[in-house]
């Protein structure tokens, strides 16, 4: 049994992509369902306070509409860790857009006009939803991100600051931004008993069954969650979300399957989102660029039901060798839409701050900003003392430097001119830490001499089926269509959700174990397939448990050109090159998706992208993707993405890291660099839109002498 | 919400004067939109698609009479020759599938003030055709806007086309956006000169509470060319009639801050738009007029 080319590292074309260009693929709300009802949410219309009526009398005269539901007569829910998913448990209102209410109808139509007829009678309190730097409410938090610390110092930050020859000192910003995945949160709901099937757009089907079952109280084996094709999640499907637990109540109530698909214009209140942050940095350097004490401190919020602290300082605890440093966060409880994780959550904000301080500094000393980093590189991870596994930054930045022409570049700050426009270029760091969390696979071998791979993975559009395939064949040394891979149930092999680009790491390896034991088992058995097939079921949590330390991280870096015009403030980019050290990359077409993919959001993130939160009302203003602007094709210029062939036998028996969000991480910095190249103009808080680059574009060209 | 799907014109006017609250709906990208989000909720939806005559267009001695529902691929396709301002404004719209449904009629019925065709409309001049079982009245496109989203037509009218002056010059239409496709204006401006009349006219977008002419400006640009006899001699504007032209343009807005962007942004943006849509007309004028003396 030969093949004709290794099928780790082959360019295999995603194995769904015909469903779902054919528009075959099924997605949550997709499937036909026999008496199905529908749900639609009533969001909350003060921003804090009490529900002290609800009136369905209107909406219940439609003989279509099955029920209204609120907190008044709501099925009561067990608790779980996740406040955001006790809806209409309580008549308090923590934000405005909070689910108050639940009609469900018999048409679609129906259940939307019910939805419009309730009438909820509020007692509304005072809020606060804006974040500042020196916000009352301020607290150190116990940790961030599940169990990294809040803070850490180390050397003596102060001293070496104060007495550094340079010294730079800058506060960057980044708004709240939304996922906005093309497929909204959605689910089909349906009881057998009390048994639960749904049909669920989210990331990881058997964290939302865990999540179900402890909400309804019942054992895990009772739920059925299935999430067969997912249109993209960022982050914001990472956890079981509430519109599912609504479909299910509702489907309780109601007797009848139910589905339930959020209107785009409620996702922005209710699937979470990236808090802004307000980013201090300050870098003691010597003359020739050293970093000597470095401290990157966070401010940024939660909402009234907990949520996620963006941990946006630690890449300060991994990126250059700073002998004296500190790195905290402060967050402060807000009355706003909960924060939750979106694409490189930490990371990307953060990147953005230290890699633009980096810059600064570079020009400060007036060394190059690939020399300057090439300078701080530290032979191990600075804040935890371990060696990386590998770390080929250096390469990258030396990589995309001949690629990009960087050479060519004239370092002189708005020299470049094209008529009106000012060209720059602007280089930055990426870097993402690699995970992986523990999962289980089975494998089975048909007397017909085909394959079955089971686990409970999950394809957000990532292309995790594909590699997936190519592992397991290429473990079981037999060609691709003879392997047939089951994911998006949570009723196979429990697995863990497609998050902090563990996906591939983390079912891989379990898919790998098992398919490597059963081609062993079948060569003991000298390749006769028992009549009932063989199965071997994998699990890597020892494999987990005896894994040497090391600090594990992909890193990249991207170079950015851009033009600006100066008579109307518009950036373009002109250029995009990323060059990424990721391991061993196991497929280079699906990899180059994620990648560009990563890259294009970074740039929607330097240039378009912010939510802004109403003062008077506490909700996003921007509510539909006509006014939340994520870059159109026009935008996107060429990206270019290489990566270098990294070895790293540290990591798993693939030899890959996770690819999934390191694109993102440093474009905007990248962007935000390269403005400043062509203008002058630093821009320390994102986007960079015309309205905001032109007061100064105009200040900056009335000062120059020419 | 009752749908009515007239078979023809006249049963659309009888249909429309009997529930006079009727929304008229054709390519449906605003009408659509509006339900969609629940901005409106029309008890009656009158569908125009039946009605083959508002999707053709005649080419006239001195207008062009564009039916309420061609589409603006259509005009870019077909009229960029005529009506070159509406044709560029027609570009700028959307995406290719809303450029295939949305049309002149249908932005003039939901009268945004960032609707993209108004700035065309006011800059070549144009009378919109307003029909009712009473009768037909011909309104100045200046006249039609009467709110933010609000229009002079009667509760009782249809468009049933525009008439739109064929362009006698050149024609620019400018706007910006924050992101290069698919998006909503931040602010427009389109520019129209007018040789046989020796006059420029403008239309504002987006920076107003309707759109608007920069009245004050054109006056100013067309005595100073007239003064310095420039259609005659073609030469060049001379940079301080085009800086005090976009002042004026900044002048006559009467924008807002809203998260699309700026009031000062939009007043800046349009003096650049002012300036630059003058400068590519009067070049293209003059080449124009120098092209006709060698032949």
């Amino acid at each position: 049994m030969t093949t004709t080319r290794p099928l780790l590292g082959s360019p295999m074309t995603r194995l769904e992509g015909r469903e779902k260009v054919t528009g075959t693929a099924r997605y949550a709300v997709d499937y036909p369902v026999d008496r199905v009802a529908y749900a639609w949410p009533v969001p909350a219309a003060v921003a804090r306070g009490e529900i002290t009526a609800v009136d369905a009398t209107a909406a219940l005269a439609d003989p279509a509409v099955l029920a209204v539901l609120s907190y008044e007569n709501a099925p009561r829910l067990h608790d779980t860790d996740d406040r955001t998913l006790a809806v209409l448990q309580s008549p308090h209102i923590a934000h405005r857009g909070q689910f108050a209410a639940l009609a469900v109808a018999t048409s679609l139509e129906a259940a939307r006009g019910a939805a419009a007829a309730i009438r909820v009678a509020y007692a509304p309190e005072p809020h606060d939803v804006i974040l500042t730097r020196d916000h009352p409410g301020l607290y150190k938090p116990d940790e961030v991100d599940e169990g990294m610390p809040t803070d850490r110092e180390h050397g003596d930050f102060d001293t070496v600051y104060a007495r550094a020859q340079v010294r730079l000192d800058a506060v960057y910003e980044t708004p709240p931004l939304h996922n906005h995945p093309l497929e909204p949160h959605a689910a089909t709901a349906m009881w057998d008993g009390d048994d639960l099937t749904v049909y669920d757009s989210n990331q990881g089907a058997t964290a939302v069954q865990h999540v179900l079952a402890e909400l309804f109280g019942l054992a895990t084996g009772k739920i059925h969650v299935i999430n067969e094709h997912v249109g993209g999640g960022f982050g914001s499907k990472g956890t079981a979300r509430p519109h599912v637990v609504l479909a299910a109540m509702a489907a309780r109530v109601v007797r009848r399957p139910v589905k339930l698909a959020l209107p785009r214009n409620q996702l922005a209140a209710v699937t979470g989102h990236r808090s802004p942050t307000i980013q201090r940095i300050r870098i003691g350097a010597d003359t020739e660029g050293h970093v000597q004490a470095l401290a990157h401190e966070v401010t940024t919020q939660i909402s009234a039901l907990d949520g996620f602290v963006e941990p946006a300082a630690v890449v300060s605890r991994v990126m250059y060798a700073a002998p004296n440093s500190r790195t905290t966060h402060r967050v402060t409880r807000l009355d706003v839409p909960t924060p939750s994780w979106m694409r490189a959550p930490g990371e990307c904000p953060g990147m953005f701050a230290l890699e633009s301080a980096m810059d600064e500094l570079a020009i400060a000393c007036g060394v190059d900003p690939i020399e300057l980093r090439v300078r701080n590189e530290p032979t191990v991870e600075p804040d935890s003392g371990l060696p990386f596994s590998s770390r080929h930054l250096v390469e990258c930045l030396r990589e995309g430097t001949r690629r990009f022409g960087w050479h060519d570049r004239d370092p002189r700050i708005a020299g470049k001119h094209e008529g009106r426009l000012l060209i720059g270029s602007g280089v930055a760091a990426s870097t993402y830490p690699v995970y992986v969390m523990a999962s289980h696979a089975e494998a089975h071998a048909g007397p017909d001499g085909s394959y079955e791979v089971h686990v409970s993975a999950s394809d957000i559009g990532t292309g995790a089926r594909t590699v997936l395939t190519q592992i397991a064949a290429d473990a079981l040394g037999v060609p691709l269509d003879r392997v047939r891979v089951r994911v998006g149930s949570s009723d196979l092999p429990p697995a863990s959700v497609a998050g902090a680009s563990s996906g591939t790491a983390s079912w891989g390896w379990p898919v790998h174990k098992a398919c490597t034991e059963l081609r062993q088992r079948l060569e003991a058995l000298g390749h006769s397939v028992p009549e009932q097939g063989l199965t071997v079921a994998a699990d890597i949590a020892e494999d987990l448990d005896d894994r040497e330390d090391y600090a594990r991280h992909a890193f990249g870096a991207q170079f950015a050109e851009v033009q600006v015009d100066t008579v109307t403030g518009e950036t373009r980019v002109r250029r995009l090159l990323g060059v990424f050290a990721a391991g061993r990359i196991l497929n280079p077409r699906t990899a180059r998706s994620q990648f560009i993919g990563g890259m294009t959001m970074g740039l929607g993130m330097a240039l378009l992208e912010g939510s802004t939160m109403d003062p008077a009302f506490g909700d996003y203003a921007e509510r539909d993707l006509a006014s939340y602007h994520v870059p159109a094709c026009a935008d996107v210029p060429e990206i270019d993405v290489h990566w270098i062939e990294e070895e790293d036998p540290q990591l798993n028996p693939m030899g890959s890291k996770g690819i999934g969000e390191i694109g993102i991480v440093g474009t905007a910095a990248a962007i935000a660099n390269a403005v400043h190249h062509a203008t002058g103009v630093r821009i320390r808080a994102l986007p960079i839109h015309p309205a905001v680059l032109m007061p100064p574009l105009a200040g900056a060209r009335q000062a120059s002498p020419s | 919400m009752d749908f009515l799907r007239p078979a023809s014109w006249e049963e659309a006017l009888a249909a429309k004067a009997e529930h006079p609250t009727a929304v008229p709906i054709a390519g449906g990208t605003d009408v659509m939109v509006e339900i969609n989000f629940d901005h409106r909720r029309p008890d009656v939806l009158l569908d125009l698609n039946r009605i083959g005559e508002l999707q053709e267009w005649e080419v006239g001695e001195e207008t062009v009479r564009l039916g309420a529902s061609v589409p603006y691929t259509r005009i870019i396709e077909r009229l960029r020759g005529e009506l070159p301002g509406l044709a560029l404004a027609g570009h700028t719209v959307g995406s290719p599938q809303i450029r295939n449904r949305g049309s002149v009629g249908g932005n003039l019925g939901a009268a945004s003030p960032a609707g993209d065709s108004h700035p065309a409309l006011l800059a070549a001049g144009a009378e919109v055709e307003a029909v009712s079982v009473r009768g037909t009245r011909m309104i100045p496109v200046e006249e039609f806007y009467t709110g933010v989203k609000r229009n002079c037509l009667e509760a009782d009218e249809l468009i049933r086309a525009v008439h739109i002056k064929k362009a006698d010059g050149p024609q620019q239409f400018s706007k910006v956006g924050t992101r290069n496709a698919m998006v909503i204006a931040v602010c427009a401006f389109g520019l129209a000169l007018h040789p046989e009349t020796r006059t420029v006219k403008t239309g504002i977008g987006s920076a107003a509470p309707t759109p608007i002419r920069a009245r004050a400006a054109e006056e100013f640009l067309n005595a100073a060319l007239e003064e310095a006899g420039l259609w005659d001699n073609g030469r060049i504007i001379p940079p301080s009639v085009a800086r005090q032209f976009a002042e004026l343009v900044s002048g006559a807005a009467n924008p807002i801050d809203d998260v699309r962007g700026s009031a000062a942004y939009r007043r800046h943006a349009l003096g650049v738009m002012a300036r630059r849509t003058l400068g590519w007309t009067w070049d293209e004028y003059r080449g124009n007029e120098r092209s006709a003396r060698c032949a």
